[in-house]
Order: C-alpha cells, then structure tokens, then sequence
C-alpha cells in the first residue's frame, strides 16, 4: 500500500499464495487488480506494508524476504529477477548489449573483461541471438529480439525465481510463440519457477501449471490451469473465461458471454462485503455485507466466494480447432513433465 | 471503378510511400481490398505491415512524408457518385467534407486521441455542428443522445466530463460517440480494442456490432488480434509488409486458408485443448527491416514452403482462387499455363 496525499490505495490487500518449485504460475486479472504490484512485491522493488514473503532458499532454510533490509536482500536478489512487458522501455538506450546483459554479472564480481564478453555471448547465444550483436545498441533490435535481451539479462545470475510481468502482451502473435517457446525450454533446461503476470488468458491457459485470478486486488480463485478453464468456482473467473474472443468464425455464436456491467471498483473506495458483488450476476444480500474468505472447496482449488459451492458455473468450452492446428500441433515436440509438487 | 451500388469502398494497388532522408519506405506496396455496404472487413497482419497506413491513406491522413504513389480509392458517396479519395487534394475542401461526415474513424488510443482540455461534450459537438445545419442546442441535445446510443451511463452530466475523468473503455466508447456523430457510411476502427481488458473488450464489441446492424453502415476493422477477427468480421484482408497476401471470407480464411503466412498466424495462436508444456508452433525470423525487403515474394525467408528460384526470384500476382478469396503465392501459380499446386502437408 502506497502512501498517497489523498489517501491510501490498498493495491494489494490481504494476498497469500506459494509458488513451487519449478512450476509457472500466472496472476490474471483485469488492469488495476493489483498483479503487477503483486510481482513487484515479491521482487521487493516496492516494500509491502504489511505480511511475509517466504522464500526457500538454497540451504533449505526460509527466508521472510519482506523483513530483510537492502543488504541482507543482496544475495536473494540475485536469485530473484524480473522480466518486464515493454522491451522498448525497459533496456537503456545508450547502453551497449554487452552492458545491458552483463552489468550484474559484474557488480557481483562474477565476471569482468574477456570472460564477461564470453559469459555474455553464451547468454545471447542461449535465447537466440548471435553473439556478434554483442556491441549493438537497443535501437537497432526489434521488439522480439529485445525481449530476448531482456530474458538474458534476467538470466545471467542463475537465478531460481522469474517475475515475468506482462513478458509477451506488447509482441506479435508470431514473435509471441517464439518468446513463450524460448521460456518454457529455458524453464526445464534451468528447473526456473515463473510467476507469470498476463491479461490474456490464453497464454495464459499455454504456459501455466495453475492461476491466480485477481480482482480490486485481492485473489478470488486459485486453481490448476485445467480445473480454473474447465470448471472455474468464481463468477468473476466465469466472466473473464466468457470474454476470451475465440479464434474460430463458427462459433461465434456458440457461447454464453457474461456481460459485466459497471466498471471495476476503485481500490482507494472498494464497496462493502464481497469486493465483485456489485457486478456479479449471482451476487445475493449476504455478498453486499459479508466479505467471502478464501476456502479450499476441491483438492487444490481455492476460491472466495459464499456461494461457490451452489453456483454451477461454465467454463472456458472446448474448442474445436481447425485441421491445419491440429497438424501444427502433431509437428510440436511432445510435452514435458508437470513438476512434482 | 465497380459499378454495383452494394460496393461502399474499393481501393486497388494502392501504394503510399514514405520519402525518408535514408531511402525511400514502401508501406504500402499493392494492397487491394474491397467492402460492401454494411459488412465488417478485418485487416490483420503483423506491427509494420503497413494496416495502418492504408487505414490512413484512404481518409488521406497519412503523415509527412508520406504519400499515396499510385492506385485507387474508389469510395460510394452518400448520394450516390462515386469518387477516386485517391486523387484528392488532402488539405481541400472535399475530402474535409468526407472525414467525419462519410468516413469516421477510431484509434486504438482513446487517451491520446480525445483532446484532454476539452469537454466530452464539445467534441462531439464540434463533429456535429462541422457537418450539419443544426443549432447548438440541437448539437447538444443529439450529443446526449449520442453518448445513451454507446451506453455511457448518466449520459445528460458526462457530456461535460473531460477525457480524463473516465476510464479506458468510457474513453473508448466517447471516440465512438464522435464517430458516429453524423451517421457515417464507413467507420475505420484501427485496433479499437488493443489498448482494453478482455471484458472491456467483449462489451466494446458487441457495442460496435449493434451499431453496425441498427445503421447499416460497413466497418473497416483493423487488428492483429485473430481471436477478435473471428468475433466480427465478414470479409478479412491478410496483409505482410504492405501487399495483400490473401482476403476472402472469414470461414475461408480460417477452415481453408492458403497463404503460408495466413497458416502460420493461425497456428500461432495459443488455443485452449493444447497440453501443458507442450511448443507453440512458431514463424522463423521476424518482419525484416523496411529499407531491406527480400526479393521477389516478401515472405520467402519465413516461409517453410519456400521454392529455391522461385520465391526468391518472382514476385507472386493476385491469384483467384474461388470467387471472392485471392491469394498471393507462387505455390499456387508455379507455372505459365496456372496450373494449380496444393501447399505440401
């Protein structure tokens, strides 16, 4: 929460979730619902006002990174990087790749000189860039390959945890698929956990093993990507899953779509008991007045909302793809494993 | 010019070029697509494909300097004369009688694109009282109705809201209010929807379909977004590095499509039924550099179909290939006598 003249802004109240190791997962969410802040939390680029943030580190023993001061953060910081959405911004123009990518390499004397380059080209090397671009400067990149930059910059330290904040929204559809390629062969090559932050529920629906819905800034659901898009347990996460346009002509008008009224609720002034009811289709007198806490209603499916266990709720429908998909599909490498959890 | 009163707008190798100080951009090198009366044509392609600039050459708005080259913009005026927008003067009189009166258009930025010092009201107004002889009392009082018509509640007191006082889709539905402010026959919605939530999205949409069936009036929608494509268009044109690649109808497109390219964005599409964990199938290399575009077809470097000699060599003409669904590929027209070739499998 930040400190405003107005008042305060609760951006992010009263979150709790656990990432496991190895697994991606994603926070969802409308613009303004706190994921971002979340992401950046958990980084502590901002400083939350209040609950923990336990991290596991190497030796086992865990670490409450909201407690820690600058320099007791250092050595998680490096374990702890970011990835962020607008490769335009996000890379310094007047520095030189090879700075770019190895400027944390050398503040944490790991490498300087001839072994820095070296360390740097086996980097660009690493998520697809030629390692002679290694003088060139940001501008001379399109956004594709200077979100690559930017996932070798996250990568130098080998680090354990990526917060990838909006990593694909600003890129192509065709640069997209291979951004999100390059992150999920990065993710078994380096066993990297992801906390992917995405608006478009497709993507997201690709790359996660579960989601975090949020909304007005706190998580409403919290499931495996197949129980969240099949059988979703909250009215928000049935609208949104209605929303997703479906890239297929005839069925255009197959589904139901949810139409939200309203707008969403303003985080400095959120309205009384459940923060959706004011939008929500099902809401009741109870849901004006009481707030829902967070329950575990199926095996690993957390949800917030009174009624969850009453409503039947549709998820995101089947898709019939087209042949041509499923030939491309029939070329793609076959899966890989979920990680244990 | 096509002389059947059902064609609103049809532009044929249209080019518009940019002079620049290092050479010379071809943003539009050939485009050809057409649009009929109260139908929606989706343009798609990837950033740089030059969607944009033909948005903008045929409401002659392109900018310094920039210039339409050659082709034609044949467009149905109101009253029934057809007109080349093409060889106008774009500072003259008619064309300024045309913009926001015949053809209107939406940006993908409602908040750069609404004056910040101006009231709501008041821009609509300025359209309205622009192009109509009505009073200003009448301009306000279509201006509410204007803004009830694109569902902005509170109509009558949002009217002297400014820009920055609503949110994103709000904004989105005022920049339709002032589109559609004197009836136009031609909305050009240019990403509308990029900027918004997938539920602002939904509703932004259905707005705009609903207008479309109660007016009559054709839309030329412009996105990279194929799932939105999918939700609304009748007709869709898929353009790589300023040419029409292939257009036909939107199940054509979809269910039948024949341009490597066209497949190659369908298949990048994250799609719900794939498995965890498994590869999207991705297009090789990216849009290559304005100042250096490849020889012959623009797309043979990317292409997994691509003919040594061929592509690289020939540049591929508009190819028929049923009635409304043309594609341009070498695949398809490999030898002098047309003989037909089906895209390897």
């Amino acid at each position: 929460m930040f400190r405003r003249t107005v008042g305060f802004v609760k951006a992010v109240n009263d979150v709790s979730f656990s990432i496991r190791l190895g697994e991606t997962l994603s926070l969802v969410g409308e613009s303004g619902c706190g994921k971002t802040t979340t992401g950046r939390c958990i980084a502590r680029v901002y400083n939350p006002s209040s609950g923990s943030i336990h991290y596991q580190a190497d030796e086992g023993e865990s670490v409450d990174l909201a407690q820690l001061d600058s320099r007791e953060l250092r050595p998680y910081r490096r374990q702890i990087r970011m990835i962020f959405q607008d490769p335009f911004s996000s890379l310094n123009p007047r520095l030189p790749i090879l700075q770019i990518v190895g400027e944390s390499l050398k503040a944490n004397r790991i490498a300087r000189g001839s072994e820095l380059e070296d360390r740097v080209a086996a980097l660009l090397k690493r998520v697809g860039l030629r390692h002679e671009y290694i003088r060139r400067y940001p501008h001379a990149f399109s956004g594709g390959e200077r979100q690559r930059i930017g996932i070798a910059r996250a990568l130098a330290l080998n680090p354990k945890l990526i917060v990838a904040d909006e990593a694909v929204s600003a890129l192509d559809v065709s640069v997209q698929a291979q951004i999100l390629n390059l992150m999920q062969d990065l993710q078994e090559e380096f066993n990297l956990t992801y906390l992917f932050i995405a608006h478009d529920l497709s993507v997201v629906e690709h790359i996660s093993h579960r989601v975090a819905v949020m909304y007005v800034g706190k998580i409403v659901e919290l499931a495996s990507t197949d129980a969240l898009f099949r059988s979703p347990l909250h009215p928000y996460t049935e609208a949104l899953l209605s929303a997703v346009p479906k890239p297929d002509p005839r069925l255009r008008n197959s589904g139901v779509r949810i139409r939200l009224e309203g707008e969403v609720a303003d985080p400095s002034n959120p309205p009384s008991g459940c923060y959706f009811h004011p939008r929500c289709p099902y809401a009741q007198d109870r849901c004006r007045h009481e707030e829902p806490a967070a329950r575990q209603i199926r095996h690993d499916h957390w949800v917030a909302c009174h009624f969850a266990e009453e409503l039947e709720l549709r998820g995101f429908e089947a898709i019939g793809s087209t042949p041509d998909v499923r030939q491309a599909r029939a070329r793609a490498q076959p899966s890989r494993k979920v990680p244990k959890t | 010019m096509p002389d059947d009163n059902e064609t609103l707008l049809d532009v044929r190798d249209l080019k518009t070029h940019f002079f620049t100080d290092e050479g010379v951009v071809k943003a539009v090198d050939g485009v050809n697509l057409s649009l009929k009366r109260g139908q929606t044509l989706c343009v798609v392609g990837e950033s740089g494909c030059g969607k944009s600039v033909t948005a903008r050459s045929i409401l002659r708005i392109v900018p310094a300097p920039g210039r339409i080259v050659s082709g034609e913009i044949s467009f149905r005026q109101r009253h029934g004369d057809r007109i080349d927008l093409a060889r106008m003067n774009p500072r003259g009189r008619d064309i300024r009688n045309i913009r926001g009166r015949e053809i209107s258009m939406i940006f993908q930025e409602p908040m750069s694109s609404l004056s910040p010092v101006h009231t709501i009201g008041s821009q609509i107004m300025e359209a309205i009282l622009l192009h109509l002889p009505v009073s200003k009392a009448e301009a306000r009082k279509r201006a509410v109705s204007l803004l009830d018509l694109v569902a902005i509640p509170r109509a009558s007191e949002q009217l002297d809201a400014y820009s920055f006082e609503l949110s994103g889709g709000m904004r989105q539905r005022a920049m339709i209010a002032i589109a559609l402010a004197c009836e136009p026959q031609l909305l050009i919605a240019d990403e509308p929807t990029t900027a918004l939530d997938v539920t602002t999205q939904a509703n932004i949409l259905d707005l705009i379909r609903e207008l479309q069936e109660d007016s009559g009036m054709s839309v030329l929608f412009i996105t990279h977004d194929l799932g939105v494509v999918a939700e609304i268009a009748d007709e869709v044109v898929v353009m790589y590095l300023g040419r029409d690649v292939e257009s036909g109808d939107v199940d054509t497109i979809f269910h039948n499509p024949k341009h490597p390219y066209t497949r190659a964005l369908l298949q990048s599409i994250p799609r719900y039924d794939s498995r965890a964990g498994e590869r999207l199938y991705s297009l090789k290399g990216t849009v290559p550099h304005p100042f250096y575009r490849p020889a012959g077809c623009p797309f043979h470097p990317r292409c997994d179909d691509f003919i040594a000699g061929q592509c690289n060599a020939n540049d591929p003409q508009r190819y028929n290939f049923s009635a409304g669904h043309s594609v341009r590929c070498l695949l398809y027209v490999a030898d002098d006598d047309r003989s037909l070739r089906d895209l390897p499998t």
